[in-house]
C-alpha cells in the first residue's frame, strides 16, 4: 500500500500536483457548498436550497425577528387569519397580500380564514368572536382548541418582549381580555374599538402556539417555554423543523399531517452564506434556488441569465436617518428641515439601488393604505437647505456625526453622497461605522445624533405603523420625536373604525410628521429575490419574509 | 557635483549587483512622492463623491475609473500614502524607540541579581503574553476599546510591534555587554544609563534598523487590514485597505478597478519597503556586507579596461 502511494506520488509533476491540491483546497474549503450541490444533484425537485445571509438566530418571535428567524416563523407557524393573494400589479409572476380597503367585503378587508373559519366584530367594535377550525394539529400531535390561543396572548402579557407592542396597539390591558368562549372559540374584548383587531390576527408576529407542548416541556421557572422555543417550534405550520446548527444551516421538513395543501417543497435547506457575493454565485452556479439579500448593483448582473431570474417587488421597507430631536441642533426643526433638503434621494436612488428602491416621500410605507406621498415638502435643494439653517441661526454650518450599519453595504456609500452634499452647505458630519452586532444596540439607546435605520411596519395600517415610529410611548420611536398632538390623533385613529375619518386623521398626522421632519427620508427600498426560474409561487408578504410552503418548481 | 557623481556610480554598481535593492529604494519613493505630491497631481477630490460618476471603468478621465460613489480611484490611490505610510512609520518608530529602551534595559541587567534581574524576567514574560496572541486580533481588540481613529491605530501597531524591538534590542545588549570597551567605560565612571545610550546603543543598532523597514511593510499591511474590516481608519478617508474593502463586492458583477488598483498599490508598496529592509539587512551584517562589497569590487574590476583579461586570469 504505501509501495503504492509512493508511486502515485512519483508519478505526480508538478502541474498535476497544483491541480490536486487546488481541487483537495477546494473541497476542504467549502464542504457546505458542495453539499448543497450534492443534496440538489440527487434529483430532489422537492427539496428548497435557500443561500440566506443566516440562519435563525432563535426561532421565538418575541425575542427574536432576525431575517432567518422571520424566514422560519412562516413555515412552522399558523396564523388566525391571512389576506387573499393577488397577482402584483408590477410583476404578474409574483403574489402578494391583498392589504387594500374592501368596502364590499366583511369588515372591508380581503381576509381568508386560517385557524379561524370566521369571525364576527360586535357593533361597537369592541368585541371580536373567531370561530376556530376543528381538526388540526401541531408538530407535535396536539389537536388545536380555544384554549392555544388563550394560551399565546398569555404570553405576550407575560414574556413583555416585543408581544407587548402587540397587545398595546390593540388597546389590551390585562389577559383577561382574551376570553374562551368554547373548546373551539376566542374572544377579544377591547375597552375602545380597534380598527386593526383582525389584522393583527395576520401579523407574523402573532402566532399560534402549541400550548400543550410548552407546557409539558416547560419546567417551573421556563413556564412560557422560552428556553424550549429558542431552538424548537411547536406550532401547526405547514413544516416542521428537522435541524438548525447556528451558522451553518436550518432544515425544515413538511408535515405530511399538516391541515391544509402539503407543500410543494418536501424539504427545506437555509444555508448560511455570509456575503452577498458568495450567494450571487451559488445561484448562479445552480448550487442553491434562492439567494437571498443580494446587493442591488449583483441584481443587475443577472439579467439576461436564462436560468437566474430576480422579482422586485415594491414593499413595506423604509430606510432613513434618525435625526435624533433631543440633540442639538437637531432639535431645531428648521435644521432638521434642511437635513432633509441636503438628502440626494435620486442619487441615492439611481446610484445605490439601482432604481430598485423609490424615494421615501412619507413616513409610513408607500404601499400601505391611506399612505399619502403629497405632503413630502422636501426633495434636494441646497439654496434652500443654507436658508434654513440660515434661519436657524447656523448660518455657516455645523458638525455632527452619523453613524451606520458596517453590516448593510448600502448604507456606507449613502453616508458618503450625503456627505459630500452636506458639505456644500457647512455642514461637517464625521462618519461611524458601527460594527452590525453593537448597530441596533446604538439606534435603541437613541443616544446618536443621526443614525440609519431600516425597518417596516408588519401590519399593512396607518395607526400601526405611525404609532411605532412617532408616539413618544412606542419603544420604536428612535429619533425621541415628541409631539402630544400626534400622539393624541394616533391614539385616536386606532379606535376610530370608520375609514373616512380615519384617512382625515392620518393625513393630518402625517403633514404634521412630515413638516416636523424627525426623519431623513431616503427610500422604499423593493423586496428583491434572486432565483432560479424553474422556481414559481413567490409571495411578497408585508412582513418582508419567506414562506416556503408558496413555492413550486415548474 | 563630484560627490553625487560618484555616489551615483556606487547605487549604479549596486543595482548591478543587488538590483532588487534599487527596485526597493525607487518604489518607496515613489509612494512618498505620491503623498507628498497627491495634492498638486491628484486630478479630483479624494473624498468628494459625484453620483453622476459612479463605477465608471478606466479611462483617460479617471486613469484608474471610479467607486461605488463616484469617488476617483487614482486621486483616492495617490492620496492614500499620506494616511497609510504616516500610521506605519510613526507606529513603527514609536514601537522601535519604546522596544528598543526597554529591550536595552532588559538585556542589561538580566543577569546577575536583585530587583533589577526580576523586573528584567517580568517585562521579558509580559512580552511573551503580549506575542502569544495573533497580531491582528490583538490590534482589533485594541481599537475596539480604544475607540476609531487613525492615533488608535498608531497606537495598536507600536504596540503589537513593541516586542519584536525588545527581544532583538535585549539580545544584542547582551552580547555586547560583556565586550572590553563596555568595562572600560563603567570603569571610567559612567553610569549605566550612559553606557547603555553611549556604548550599548549604538553598537546594537544594526538589527533594529533591518527590521525598521520590514515592519514598516507589515504596519502598512495591519493598517489595511483593520481598515479593511472597518476598524480602521473612517470613510471616506482615501485608505488603500478601506478602498479595497469598499470595492471588493464589486468584482463579482465585473466591475474590478475599485479594489484592484488600491490592492496593487498596497501589495507593491509592502513590497518595497521589504526589499529597503533586506538591503538595510546586508549594510547592517558583516558577512552579508562583505559579499555586497566584494561583488562591487568584481563588478569595478569588471568595468575596468583589460578587465575580462583580469577575470579570466584570476578564475581557476
Amino acid at each position: 500500500m504505501a509501495d503504492r502511494v509512493k508511486g502515485a506520488f512519483d508519478r505526480l509533476d508538478r502541474r498535476q500536483f497544483l491541480k490536486t491540491a487546488v481541487a483537495a483546497g477546494t473541497a476542504a474549503a467549502a464542504p457546505e457548498v458542495l453539499g448543497v450541490t450534492k443534496a440538489l444533484a440527487q434529483g430532489q425537485a422537492n427539496t428548497l436550497v435557500i443561500a440566506a445571509p443566516a440562519t435563525p438566530q432563535g426561532l421565538d418571535i418575541e425575542f427574536d425577528v432576525s431575517l432567518g428567524s422571520i424566514d422560519s416563523l412562516g413555515a412552522l407557524y399558523e396564523y388566525m387569519l391571512a389576506y387573499e393573494k393577488i397577482p402584483d400589479p408590477q410583476d404578474p409572476n409574483v403574489q402578494r397580500e391583498d392589504t387594500g380597503v374592501h368596502p364590499d367585503k366583511k369588515y372591508g378587508l380581503a381576509l381568508r380564514g386560517r385557524l379561524a373559519t370566521d369571525w364576527e366584530i360586535s357593533n361597537d367594535g369592541r368585541k371580536a368572536t373567531f370561530k376556530l377550525r376543528d381538526g388540526v394539529r401541531s408538530n407535535w400531535g396536539n389537536l388545536f382548541s380555544a384554549e392555544d390561543v388563550k394560551w399565546t396572548w398569555d404570553r405576550k402579557f407575560n414574556l413583555k418582549g416585543q408581544g407587548i407592542f402587540q397587545t398595546s396597539v390593540l388597546g389590551l390591558k390585562s389577559p383577561d381580555q382574551v376570553k374562551v368562549e368554547g373548546p373551539m372559540a376566542i374572544s377579544f374584548n377591547l375597552e375602545k374599538p380597534s380598527p386593526i383587531l383582525l389584522k393583527q390576527q395576520c401579523n407574523l408576529a402573532n402566532p399560534i402556539y402549541d400550548s400543550k407542548k410548552i407546557k409539558q416541556v416547560g419546567s417551573t421557572d421556563d413556564p412560557w417555554g422560552v428556553k424550549f422555543l429558542q431552538n424548537e417550534s411547536a406550532g401547526f405550520g405547514p413544516y416542521r423543523l428537522q435541524q438548525l446548527t447556528r451558522g451553518q444551516q436550518a432544515v425544515f421538513q413538511a408535515r405530511d399531517d399538516y391541515w391544509d395543501e402539503k407543500p410543494f417543497m418536501k424539504t427545506v435547506i437555509m444555508r448560511e452564506v455570509p456575503t452577498s457575493a458568495s450567494r450571487l454565485s451559488l445561484l448562479q452556479g445552480g448550487a442553491v434556488d434562492i439567494a437571498q439579500f443580494l446587493q442591488p448593483r449583483e441584481y443587475q448582473s443577472l439579467k439576461g441569465n436564462p436560468t437566474v431570474v430576480f422579482d422586485a417587488v415594491n414593499a413595506s421597507y423604509m430606510i432613513w436617518l434618525e435625526l435624533n430631536a433631543k440633540i442639538k441642533p437637531l432639535d431645531n426643526v428648521r435644521v432638521r428641515q434642511a437635513m432633509n433638503l441636503a438628502l440626494p434621494q435620486e442619487e441615492i436612488i439611481r446610484t445605490i439601488y439601482y432604481g430598485l428602491a423609490d424615494p421615501q416621500k412619507a413616513p409610513m410605507p408607500y404601499i400601505y393604505p391611506m399612505a399619502n406621498l403629497d405632503y413630502y415638502r422636501y426633495g434636494y435643494n441646497l439654496e434652500a437647505a443654507k436658508k434654513l439653517l440660515a434661519e436657524a441661526g447656523l448660518p455657516n454650518g455645523f458638525s455632527t456625526t452619523l453613524s451606520y450599519n458596517a453590516g448593510d453595504p448600502t448604507q456606507e456609500p449613502i453616508a458618503l453622497l450625503y456627505q459630500t452634499a452636506l458639505r456644500q452647505i457647512g455642514v461637517e458630519i464625521q462618519l461611524d461605522k458601527l460594527p452590525a452586532g453593537v448597530f441596533y444596540e446604538n439606534v435603541t439607546k437613541r443616544q446618536k445624533p443621526i443614525i440609519f435605520y431600516l425597518d417596516s411596519p408588519w401590519t399593512p395600517d396607518p395607526g400601526y405603523s405611525m404609532f411605532l415610529y412617532f408616539h413618544s410611548k412606542s419603544y420604536v420611536d428612535y429619533s425621541n420625536y415628541e409631539n402630544p398632538k400626534v400622539n393624541q390623533m394616533i391614539e385616536s385613529g386606532l379606535e376610530t373604525l370608520d375609514d373616512a375619518v380615519r384617512k382625515k386623521t392620518y393625513d393630518e398626522v402625517q403633514q404634521m410628521v412630515m413638516d416636523e421632519a424627525p426623519w431623513g427620508f431616503i427610500a422604499y427600498p423593493k423586496y428583491t429575490l434572486a432565483r432560479k426560474a424553474n422556481l414559481k409561487g413567490f409571495t411578497y408578504y408585508t412582513s418582508n419574509n419567506l414562506r416556503f410552503q408558496d413555492f413550486k418548481r415548474a | 557635483m563630484s560627490k553625487v557623481l560618484s555616489f551615483l556610480r556606487i547605487v549604479g554598481r549596486i543595482a548591478r549587483v543587488r538590483p532588487r535593492f534599487v527596485v526597493g529604494y525607487v518604489i518607496v519613493l515613489v509612494a512618498i512622492l505620491a503623498g507628498l505630491l497627491a495634492p498638486a497631481i491628484a486630478p479630483y477630490s479624494p473624498i468628494e463623491a459625484d453620483p453622476t460618476q459612479f463605477l465608471e471603468p478606466p479611462s483617460w478621465k479617471h486613469l484608474f475609473g471610479t467607486d461605488a460613489v463616484g469617488m476617483d480611484i487614482f486621486s483616492r490611490t495617490i492620496y492614500a500614502p499620506r494616511i497609510d505610510l504616516t500610521i506605519a512609520v510613526v507606529g513603527t518608530l514609536l514601537s522601535a524607540v519604546a522596544g528598543s529602551f526597554i529591550g536595552a534595559l532588559v538585556g542589561y541587567y538580566s543577569t546577575g541579581r536583585g530587583v533589577r534581574v526580576w523586573a528584567s524576567y517580568a517585562v521579558m514574560r509580559a512580552a511573551d503574553v503580549l506575542q502569544a496572541f495573533p497580531v491582528f486580533v490583538f490590534a482589533i481588540a485594541l481599537v475596539a476599546s480604544l475607540g476609531q481613529s487613525i492615533q488608535t491605530v498608531v497606537l495598536a501597531i507600536a504596540f503589537v510591534n513593541a516586542p519584536i524591538y525588545l527581544r532583538l534590542m535585549r539580545a544584542q545588549v547582551m552580547s555586547i555587554r560583556e565586550m572590553r570597551y563596555v568595562e572600560a567605560s563603567l570603569v571610567a565612571g559612567l553610569s549605566d544609563l550612559r553606557t547603555i545610550m553611549r556604548h550599548i546603543v549604538p553598537n546594537a543598532m544594526g538589527p533594529v534598523l533591518a527590521q525598521l523597514s520590514i515592519n514598516v511593510g507589515w504596519a502598512i499591511l495591519l493598517t489595511a487590514g483593520l481598515s479593511f474590516i472597518g476598524a480602521g481608519v473612517r470613510a471616506p478617508t482615501p485608505e488603500w485597505g478601506s478602498m479595497i474593502a469598499m470595492g471588493f463586492q464589486n468584482v463579482v458583477t465585473g466591475q474590478w478597478w475599485p479594489s484592484v488598483f488600491p490592492g496593487l498599490a498596497l501589495a507593491i508598496t509592502v513590497f518595497g519597503f521589504s526589499l529597503v529592509g533586506l538591503s538595510i539587512e546586508v549594510v547592517a551584517d558583516p558577512v552579508k556586507r562583505r559579499a555586497l562589497v566584494r561583488d562591487l569590487a568584481r563588478v569595478s574590476l569588471c568595468a575596468a579596461p583589460g578587465a575580462a583579461s583580469l577575470s579570466a586570469k584570476s578564475t581557476p
